[in-house]
């Protein structure tokens, strides 16, 4: 028989004024099953707590209902006074007769009878609580970090220097991201290889970062605070540890030479031409080569092997495999970054047939010191220093017929950066901006943009290119000024347009992997636009950098410290505890239709195999992960043959309530 | 003081993070509101299952109001857009069933619209005070108003001369075929019945027993009811289907019920069945005439003859009706139901092993057969099988109280149909319609 206890508040004169406290005590007192019920000036200050903790030793009560404020205000308060008495904290629960009674009715008849109702709904409901324990998830202090880009290497180091293990995960031979392919940098124009080169080096040498780099995360099982991951190694063919990124090997290489190479240089985006064993570019890390075996001779026809004869250190091993890795981490931050849309995609503006028409991506590489061209600007057709360059905003951003919808947030301001920079290199060129609408919202951005207008001499056009097309080895620009209402023509040396910002190819596989949604494009989805922006729904994974959303260099960094500091706090204790709310399965009546796991949000739902004594199946059902449940409650409400149940919020309680209405 | 005029009683189901945070503000704003509305609180809306709403009715709540997070503001991301979903079709249900729409109330109240909380609350109370009680009790009818009652005209039954007699000779060669080739152990097919133009279904085993199967206009019944179950012999099974029989398989896949290489599928082209000396109303206009699963598809099929369905003029009927004599109509149907629950045991996608009907803690229907407990059942029947019955006819046929179960299933279907563009039965690697949601679902109704 149950033995409740109902505590009524009189919150000073706040709820009193208008209910009569006395008078709810009295019929609270009526109610079956409660056992003792008083009123009180004060229930939240020290004599009422102790006033709880005394009637629920001398009458041995089983539940608890406090008819005060908001249980939002004064939950956490009463539940710790109701354990201090020795009662399970789950047992007490609060009527809110303040917030939605006595502060909003005036009628103090009506108001005192509604208290009376709220009571008893809480009353009936609190017979059905049960006692529920918290929690313990333990927490392994290690964690995956997927993605080298600056984003991935900021959360790595962040965390490494927090005092925690971290594994680097990068698919190609080199850290770096696109970070490492741009010249100088917006707004401040520092060099970007300057400024990344260190970081790169440190996470090389620090001694909490493991790198995998030319290795990709194939499996991840588990959950929040316990993920196995499997990682590929790629077999490099170079011994990572015998190498002493001399260079011999790509200097010889026979497929490199220089005239005669056709393996384009993904780094230089095509510009240029690498041999079959190389370095990305010359302050990769690790300093290391590897074999492309696709271009490489030996792997091709089983002649060759020079770069195996000139190594000095004999690290070249064509033998080596592929190696796979399993890790335990405690968190994943996915820093997987974003591609370009290229030029010959987009298909508008020529981009793809005419050589001379580029990618932004592209004029960084024309621009950068370690550059196809040494810095030097020159067109991919035929060397020539372009005089006139015409740059072409939001190509196949904003737009949807062609492009993609989205505005790709960068461009406005790396068009600018292009042409200052271009105006700095050639300074008797003259350089065209063709944009929609400038967007440089940011600290010093849109002065940035005004410089590249009023003191490089960058001539903005707002209207779109109607047309584009070669003659006489240039390019002739069609368009329209739509602000001085004139159409213009312009014949252009180089065309580089500011091609969409794209989710990298295969993010949406490695999202499912995740259970991280994601949008139509691939982006993936944080847990909450505003207040959980680098947290996503699958817990204990995090998210940083352009694979969320288009970003610049210091969102990334921002974002990628925040999910740094959200791992830190994670692993800053041994054991996650976790509210009890959460659901179960009654493994007897589910029949394994998993509708529950396609509503979860959480992905918390796994599948278990019920066997017989002898090992065979019986059935698949329906498990809840209680590490990864948030305790919404949308698989009980889908499960037809009701075999799911939300603790603290289970069918048994709520009909409770319901029936107690309409008493 | 109280009044005398009526007070409603109103349960109000409000999402923890939203709403009630909302109601909290309302509070500490100190706006005054009428004090008709009890709060019951849960984490969020997808947590506020429709048969709530339906348990407060049946427990004398004059009025009901579901409120929660603004869509794309749930704390738990998604709560809300499945929990729209569901109630999309529940209340449309009702209101089939004849509960007064004005009676019940959807919001969207975020935490800072304390305003919009107290507004609605006002106006609830005010749309329910003056709608005044209920006229009846759940289940029980509204007095002084006559059941309507609605007829059919029968549409002749004419299959092609030959055709039935092809088919099932073809069937038979396959059903031997695969037993004595050892493919499957069971062919479950039709037989004749122990009246004269009756099938019922039929068990073999054995090749020698196939020349029992037969094939013809009364072969109405799903055999796919049996698909899911474990056979007496062993080995595979294969089951003749006809292309509605189909659709419900196209179900049981996409509930993981069944996986498609565990069965063979004789697929019988159709010309429609007959029911009661007619054409099976459902088969007059039904354009899935040929299998689309079948391993082998036997025949060619008949077009239909009738360019509408005819019981979309029942249903149209039927909603024309005021609302109590809606619901006068329906508890005539349910009074005579006697819980024998042959409607659940035809039904090919009832396929819990424990119904809620029997579930006795909680209780979520009542158990004995009288109003409050037939209505509760027949209200959960079509709810399970929202978005998921594929009309194939058999609960309706199995009903030894001829209640047309069937109206109220193609009543959601429509609904389905027009809220989702969903057709149950159709795509075996679609997520059914209310285990998934779009952000722009149509949301008229939520205020
Ligand atoms: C033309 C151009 C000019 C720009 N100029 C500027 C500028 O001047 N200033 C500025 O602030 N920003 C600029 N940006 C933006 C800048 O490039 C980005 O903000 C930044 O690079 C984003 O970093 P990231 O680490 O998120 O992504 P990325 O740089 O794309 O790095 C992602 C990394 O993850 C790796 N990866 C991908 N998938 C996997 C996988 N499955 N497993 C393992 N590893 C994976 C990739 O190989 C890559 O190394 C410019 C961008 C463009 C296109
Ligand atoms: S919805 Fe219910 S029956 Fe289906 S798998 Fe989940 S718990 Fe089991
Ligand atoms: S309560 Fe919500 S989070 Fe937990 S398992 Fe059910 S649907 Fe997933």
């Amino acid at each position: 028989m149950a033995r409740v206890g109902v505590f009524i508040c009189h919150c000073g004169e706040n709820i009193a004024r208008t209910v009569d406290c006395a008078r709810v005590a009295e019929y609270a007192a009526t109610l079956p099953g409660v056992a003792h019920a008083v009123d009180y000036r004060y229930m939240c200050s020290d004599p009422g707590q102790r006033l709880i903790e005394t009637a629920i030793r001398e009458h041995g009560l089983t539940g608890v209902v406090v008819a005060s404020c908001s249980p939002h205000m004064h939950e956490v308060t009463f539940r710790r006074t109701v354990a201090r008495a020795g009662l399970n904290p789950f047992l007490c629960e609060m009527a809110n007769i303040r917030e939605q009674c006595s502060w909003v009715h005036e009628d103090r008849e009506a108001a005192t009878a509604k208290a009376c109702e709220l009571v008893r709904l809480m009353v009936e409901k609190v017979k059905w609580n049960t006692a529920l324990e918290p929690i313990h998830v333990p927490v392994t202090r290690k964690a995956l970090v997927i993605g080298g880009g600056i984003a991935g290497i900021q959360a790595a180091l962040d965390i490494a220097n927090g005092g925690r293990e971290v594994i680097l995960v990068e698919k190609g031979p080199s850290i770096g991201g696109h970070m490492a392919q741009l010249s100088e940098t917006f707004p401040t124009l520092d060099c970007s290889q300057c400024i990344m080169t260190p970081r790169m080096v440190e996470v090389k040498n620090h001694p909490n970062i493991t790198l995998y780099t030319y290795a990709e995360v194939e499996k991840v099982d588990g959950y929040i605070g316990n993920f196995a991951v499997t990682i590929r190694k790629k077999a490099r063919c170079v011994d990572e540890a015998l190498c002493t990124g001399c260079g011999e090997c790509q200097s010889k290489c026979p497929q490199g030479k220089l005239k005669t190479s056709v393996i384009p240089n993904e780094f230089d985006l095509g510009l240029s031409r690498r041999p079959a064993i190389y370095v990305p570019f010359p302050q990769a890390v690790p300093n290391v080569p590897v074999i492309d075996k696709e271009h490489c001779r030996y792997f091709q026809d089983g002649k060759c092997g020079v770069c195996q004869k000139v190594c000095p250190a004999k690290a070249v091993d064509f033998t080596q495999t592929d190696q796979v890795v399993t890790e335990q981490v405690g968190a994943i931050v996915v820093a997987t970054g974003y591609d370009v849309m290229s030029s010959g995609e987009y298909g508008e503006y020529g981009g793809g047939r005419y050589p001379d028409v580029i990618d932004g991506l592209q004029f960084e590489r024309l621009l950068s010191a370690s550059g196809p061209t040494g810095g030097e600007v020159k067109r991919p057709s035929d060397g020539k220093v372009p005089e006139t360059v015409v740059f072409i905003a939001c190509a196949g951003s904003r737009d949807r017929s062609h492009g993609v919808p989205y505005c790709s947030k960068i461009c406005c301001m790396y068009t600018a950066k292009h042409a200052m920079l271009y105006k700095h290199k050639v300074h008797h060129g003259q350089a065209y901006v063709f944009y929609m609408d400038i967007r440089a919202g940011g600290k010093n951005y849109d002065e940035f943009v005004r410089r590249a207008i009023e003191e490089e001499g960058a001539v903005y056009l707002r209207g779109r290119v109607s047309r584009l097309y070669q003659k006489d080895g240039q390019l002739i620009v069609k368009g329209a000024d739509t602000l001085s209402g004139q159409p213009v023509e312009i014949a252009a040396d180089l065309v580089v347009l500011a091609t969409a910002i794209q989710a990298r190819p295969g993010s949406d596989a490695l999202a499912q992997m995740l259970k991280v949604p994601y949008d139509g494009y691939g982006f993936l989805s944080e847990a909450h636009p505003k207040l959980r922006p680098v947290e996503t729904n699958s817990a204990g994974v995090y998210l940083a950098g352009a694979c969320q959303a288009p970003k610049d260099i210091p969102e990334t960094v921002a974002q990628a410290s925040a999910a740094a500091s959200k791992v830190l706090g994670l692993f800053s204790m041994e054991q996650m505890e976790r509210e009890p709310t959460v659901s179960v399965v009654n493994e007897r009546t589910c029949i394994g239709c998993f509708d529950c796991e396609r509503v979860c949000p959480f992905g918390a739902i796994e599948h278990r195999e019920i066997r017989d004594r002898r090992g065979n199946l019986l059935k698949v059902v329906s498990h809840v992960n209680e590490g990864v449940c948030a305790g919404c409650g949308a698989c009980a409400t889908t499960c037809r043959s009701g075999s799911i149940e939300l603790r603290g919020y289970t069918d048994e309680q709520v009909f409770a309530q319901i029936a107690a209405v309409g008493v | 003081m109280m009044s005398d005029t009526f007070e409603p009683k109103i349960v109000a189901f409000v999402c923890n993070w939203c709403t009630y945070t909302g109601a909290d503000l309302a509070g500490t704003s100190r706006m005054q509101y009428p004090a008709n509305v009890r709060i019951i609180k849960l984490p969020c809306t997808g947590r506020i299952s429709p048969l709530f709403i339906m348990k407060a009715l049946e427990q004398g709540a004059d009025g009901v109001l579901v409120s929660g997070c603004h869509p794309g503001d749930c704390h738990y991301t998604a709560g809300n857009y499945h929990a729209r979903r569901k109630y999309t079709i529940f209340r449309e249900m009702l209101h089939f069933l004849g509960v007064e729409p004005e009676r019940l109330f959807f919001s969207w109240v975020s935490a800072a619209e304390g305003r919009k909380w107290a507004d609605l609350v006002a106006e609830v109370t005010d749309t329910v005070r003056r709608l005044g009680p209920r006229r009846s009790a759940w289940g029980e009818p509204v007095e002084g108003i006559a059941a309507p009652r609605l007829s059919a005209n029968p549409v002749p039954f004419e299959a092609p001369a030959g055709t039935f007699a092809a088919q099932a000779e073809a069937m038979r060669e396959k059903a031997k075929a695969l037993l004595a080739g050892g493919e499957v152990g069971t062919v479950i097919g039709y037989e004749q019945g122990t009246l004269p133009g009756t099938a019922r279904p039929a068990f073999v085993s054995t090749p020698e027993e196939v020349d029992r199967l037969v094939w013809n206009e009364h072969c109405h019944q799903n055999l796919a009811v049996y698909a899911a179950r474990k056979p007496a012999k062993p080995g595979k099974v294969a089951l003749v289907v006809k292309p509605c029989d189909e659709r419900s398989l196209v179900g049981l896949l996409q509930e993981n019920r069944l996986a498609r290489e565990d069965v063979v599928l004789i697929g019988m082209a159709c010309h429609g069945v007959q029911s009661e000396g007619a054409l099976a109303p459902r088969c007059a206009a039904c354009q899935t005439r040929t299998p689309a699963l079948a391993d082998p598809v036997i025949g060619e099929a008949t077009p239909p003859t009738a360019t509408a369905d005819p019981r979309l003029e029942q249903i149209a009927r039927i909603e024309q009706m005021a609302p109590a004599e809606r619901w006068n109509f329906w508890q005539g149907h349910f009074s005579r139901c006697l819980k024998c629950y042959a409607c659940r045991a035809a039904c090919s996608l009832c396929t819990c092993e424990r119904c809620l009907a029997e579930k006795a803690q909680p209780r979520w229907i009542p158990a004995p057969p009288d109003g409050a407990g037939n209505l509760s059942w027949h209200a959960v029947r079509a709810w399970h099988l929202a978005g998921r019955c594929v009309d194939c006819g058999a609960c309706s046929a199995a009903c030894p109280a001829d209640i047309p179960l069937y109206l109220l299933n193609l009543k959601l279907a429509q609904v389905v149909k027009d809220a989702f563009d969903y057709e149950a039965g159709r795509d075996p690697a679609a997520a059914p319609p209310l285990t998934t949601y779009r952000e722009d679902d149509a949301q008229e109704f939520i205020r």
